[in-house]
């Protein structure tokens, strides 16, 4: 047999008219799809620009990467990531599938009278493509078991900001949408079959198609069984360009509304990838010297990318499971935040021409516009931005909201209050400059001062560690261990200025600078190696976002310092402490910073027996202080975050203590055991703590759990 | 119209601090300047009168002190004042409220002020005594402890509320124009974002000598003063001691004290 002959016959049977119809049709899809595409473009171009542009194939590659490993789909729902990438997978196939006969039939032979699709190419061709329509269906099967039996918290589209009955209060649209979608894919994948079948049914009798019917197994299959049930070539070649006609418009509507509809995030997911910032929320963006006002007012302050980040979100509810806010009840959920502003960016950029700056505005209460509770139940923990898999970034797009409300004193009286004090003295506490260092004078030895004397180290104290009356013993146990392992340290004295990261991240980037370029000023005026710090909030900043205002410094938190000591034998362990420990990441340690692994050494080190909670390192769930939540006071009658995540800790089974490595966590923490009922079952422990009692033998102020 | 804020910029005790030599004052390093609590108030009053209004109102921040007084009439400007003016000469070193009302007087009139608004009193000095010496000083009428206020630009008369003690209030029609000293709560100050300060900076801040306002060194200062400063202490601790036991061993022990007070 001429393998030439072992081929489909595209249009078998069909008449020209017919084939015209068809092509208009499918020119008639590209360029509706091309149209909104167009659209899409224009609305992401009406945003501001973002540094994000630039070193594109690096950013192409490392897209690639994350797409066809699925990394950030598999994590925290392997199945659905699993499952999505059979889909993914299973699309991809068919649309290569798709594209190798137009580049044939349309292209390559008409122009060049070249052919290639025939014979072996042919045949595993027509394998692949049953392989990759079998994965399509199955996938599809999944997500909609998913959707429908397994009643996931996370795929709820009820809004935590509204209250029922308000509009769009539960999405209904996207709910439909998601069915519209799956049911549509689902249909083309099975009337592809169908089809297939049909043909095989219809030329029974030409051994070029039916001797190599396996080749397409799943069409086979079907094909016998439509036999058996007493289909005849006559029954199928009739049934046919009913069948191919409803496949094919399928297909084609498909792709057309492709940039109107969710489909869409097959290219804006892969866009948002691509132009991810690792440094997101980790570092906030300046505002530049031109510009007049502060932050997001409208929808036409946010940068294309922004707006790019808001199409690729695929409500897949990651974000909405991981957040602190919406765990607790507050009026935030990161995917509503992102979804509203969606909805509201496609009701005013979509048109030709902009509507009036009033209606572009994002602040408010209409049915997509954002509430001020809703930004100021943000933790800035990034729990949202480290889960996305599609490289969401809502932290910096909420602290650029909230600059707005800073500048317009659209905030809580107390914390005015607070940017006020910290503005006026320095610190958060109120206290006078003088009294920074007021710890240090119940040590038995002098501390230097890093600004009359080069010292090794400047410890970067913190103002939770400076003044509150509990930190201060931490502080006061992690000086005696850097001076009982020589470490030649010294301290900023009353030179030394709240650090500025929760400022910043409320949105106050004024006193930011203020407080920023203040510090960096001191430091540089100091002769000194590296910087230390307890407070990983203060970590943070000096790390990532000190360098932005010309202040470089080398900054380590005090766990990689202090296992450095243990290690090189500076420090000894004289005893080991077996308690059962359970380790709460910091959010500017952990998730910030990437810190997970020196806290946990130094706790196997000790020799406590160390049982994580199910949220632990990248999940773990901020205790409620972060982004400015420390200075304004919780709901009433809504349970806090702290309070949620001891619960999670009193759940494992004969703990002792609760390890914290960040001074507002102890604050925080210390509150909640007392407040959920935890006193005299656990204790909450600075590391520090820890590491003096094993360090210390016999120490007075060592901290022995209760239990 | 022109509504003229009087502002002050006060000073607040920082942790241990020292008195002066002279025993008039405490030692300038220990205290911490901001704009007084009661100027956030007024300033924010006439801020919302301005912007109801449909006629232009134009607001004036004004306040007798020196240089770094600058700093917290920036503040002000930042929360949307139209101009501020700082009066100073080192002849008015010493002043007392009866002279600085006197020279607030004088800017009021030479800027031709509809209203003037101040605080009721100041946290550091607490006199609450310069709005109603500048209402003398010009020959106004006033109203003290404005805890709530309607007024529109222009008009002849104000009603306003005044909070007495005992929980009472007290709603007064007042003719214009006129001076108004306001009370901490009667709205909610608006916030100065560091930014607004900051760009706050770039706007002019006026200063006033005494030869522009027709006054002289005779007229302000010390000299002029009606009360000065004699001496400025921390008293003693008052002690205190429970007297227990039995009504007899009381009474004994109260009357040991007693004797011991008399000296006897």
């Amino acid at each position: 047999m001429d393998p030439r002959d072992i081929t489909r016959i595209l249009f078998e049977d069909f008449r020209p008219q017919t084939i015209y119809l068809f092509y208009a049709v499918g020119y008639a899809a590209i360029a509706v799809f091309l149209y909104g595409t167009y659209t899409q473009i224009r609305k992401y171009r009406r945003g501001k620009p973002d540094a994000a542009w630039g070193e594109l194939w690096a950013r192409f590659l490392d897209m690639a990467k994350t797409m066809f490993t699925h990394r950030t789909l598999k994590r925290r729902d392997p199945a659905a990531g699993r499952m999505h990438s059979v889909i993914f997978f299973g699309f991809v196939l068919l649309f290569i599938g798709t594209s190798t006969i137009t580049l044939e039939y349309d292209i390559l032979a008409p122009l060049l009278g070249v052919r290639f699709w025939y014979g072996d190419f042919y045949l595993l061709f027509s394998l692949v493509m049953d392989v990759a329509g079998v994965g399509l269906i199955v996938g599809l099967i999944y997500m909609m078991y998913r959707r429908k039996w397994l009643k996931l918290p996370k795929l709820n589209y009820a809004r935590p900001d509204r209250k029922p009955g308000d509009p769009d209060y539960d999405r209904t649209f996207y709910r439909r949408e998601d069915w519209a979608f799956l049911w549509t894919l689902i249909l083309i994948g099975i009337t592809g079959f169908v089809l297939e079948a049909v043909r095989l049914v219809w030329l029974a009798d030409r051994p070029a198609v039916w001797d190599f019917r396996w080749w397409s197994p799943v069409g086979a299959v079907l094909a016998h069984i439509m036999q058996v049930a007493g289909l005849t070539a006559e029954g199928a070649g009739a049934l046919r360009p009913a069948l191919w006609w409803f496949h094919g418009i399928l297909a084609l509507t498909f792709i057309a509304f492709i940039p109107f509809t969710k489909v869409k995030h097959i290219f804006t997911a892969a866009a948002s990838l691509m132009f991810r910032n690792p440094m997101a929320g980790r570092v906030l963006p300046r505002i530049p010297e031109e510009q007049e006002s502060a932050g997001f007012k409208t929808i036409t302050d946010f940068t294309w990318k922004q707006l790019l980040n808001l199409d690729a979100c695929t409500k897949c509810g990651r974000c909405h499971e991981a957040c602190p806010a919406n765990a607790i009840g507050a009026p935030l959920s990161p995917r509503d935040v992102i979804l509203s502003l969606r909805e509201f960016a496609n009701k005013t950029l979509n048109a030709s021409e902009l509507p009036s700056e009033a209606e572009l505005d994002v602040h408010g209460k209409g049915p997509d516009q954002i509430l001020q509770e809703t930004l100021w139940s943000c933790r800035t923990c990034l729990a949202c931005v480290e889960i996305c898999p599609v490289a969401v970034e809502h932290v910096p797009i909420i602290v650029q909201m909230r600059r707005k409300l800073v500048e317009e004193g659209e905030m809580e009286p107390i914390l005015q209050k607070t940017l006020q004090t910290i503005h006026k003295s320095g610190n958060s506490f109120g206290e006078s400059k003088r009294k920074r260092a007021a710890w240090t004078k119940a040590l038995p030895f002098q501390i230097k001062d890093a600004r009359k004397e080069p010292v090794d180290i400047v410890w970067f104290v913190g103002d939770y560690a400076s003044f509150d009356p509990r930190n201060q013993k931490v502080t006061q146990a992690f000086a005696r261990l850097m001076n009982k392992a020589g470490v030649d340290f010294g301290l900023l004295f009353e030179a030394e200025m709240n650090a500025g990261n929760d400022v910043r991240r409320v949105g106050e980037e004024g006193l930011y600078e203020v407080l920023a370029t203040s510090n960096i000023n001191t430091l540089k005026a100091c002769e000194f190696k590296s910087i230390v710090t307890t407070d990983p909030h203060s970590f943070n900043t000096i790390r990532n976002e000190y360098r932005h205002f010309d202040g470089d410094f080398e900054i380590q938190h005090y766990t990689t310092l202090v296992k450095k000591l243990i290690e090189d034998g500076r420090l000894k362990i004289k005893k080991k402490v077996n308690y059962r420990v359970t380790f709460h990441d910091p959010c500017h340690l952990g998730r910030y910073n990437k810190g997970y692994d020196a806290p946990r050494d130094i706790l196997n080190l000790l020799g406590c027996e160390l049982v994580e909670m199910a949220r632990n390192r990248d999940n773990s769930f901020c205790c409620g202080a972060g982004g400015g939540r420390i200075w304004i006071p919780d709901t009433p009658g809504l349970e806090k975050p702290s309070q949620n995540r001891m619960r999670e800790a009193g759940a494992i089974e004969g703990l002792q203590v609760f390890v914290v490595s960040c001074p507002k966590d102890l604050t925080m923490f210390e509150d909640a055991l007392k407040t959920s009922g935890f006193e005299g079952k656990f204790v909450v422990r600075e590391l520090i703590e820890l590491i003096n009692e094993c360090v210390e033998d016999g120490d007075p102020e060592a901290c022995a759990p209760a239990a | 119209m022109k509504i003229m804020v009087a502002v002050k910029q006060v000073a607040a005790l920082d942790e241990d601090f020292k008195i002066r030599d002279d025993g008039l004052d405490v030692e300038e390093d220990f205290l911490l300047y901001d704009l007084n609590e009661w100027d956030d108030f007024s300033l924010e009053e006439a801020m919302k009168i301005k912007e109801s209004s449909d006629s232009p109102v134009e607001v004036v921040v004004v306040s007798v002190g020196p240089d770094r007084v600058d700093e917290s009439l920036r503040k002000c400007l930042a929360k949307g004042a139209d101009r501020a003016i700082r009066v100073w000469d080192d002849a008015m070193e010493g002043s007392d409220s009866i002279t600085v009302g006197r020279i607030l007087a004088a800017v009021a009139k030479k800027e031709d002020a509809g209203m003037v608004f101040a605080g009721v009193q100041s946290s550091d000095d607490a006199n609450a005594s310069t709005g109603i010496s500048t209402a003398a000083h010009l020959d106004w009428p006033h109203a003290a402890v404005v805890a709530g206020l309607t007024y529109s630009p222009g008009s002849a008369k104000a009603v306003l509320s005044r909070e007495l003690e005992g929980g009472l209030q007290q709603n007064v029609e007042i003719a214009c124009p006129s001076v108004l000293t306001i009370q901490l709560g009667i709205n909610k100050p608006r916030y100065a974002s560091l930014r607004g300060i900051k760009q706050a900076a770039a706007k002019p801040i006026e200063s006033l000598a005494l030869s522009d306002l027709g006054l002289t060194a005779a007229d302000v200062g010390a000299g002029r003063a009606l009360s000065r400063v004699r001496r400025m202490y921390v008293p003693a601790k008052g002690r205190a001691e429970m007297i227990e036991g039995t009504p007899a061993a009381q009474v004994a022990k109260l009357v040991e004290i007693i004797k011991e007070f008399r000296g006897a």
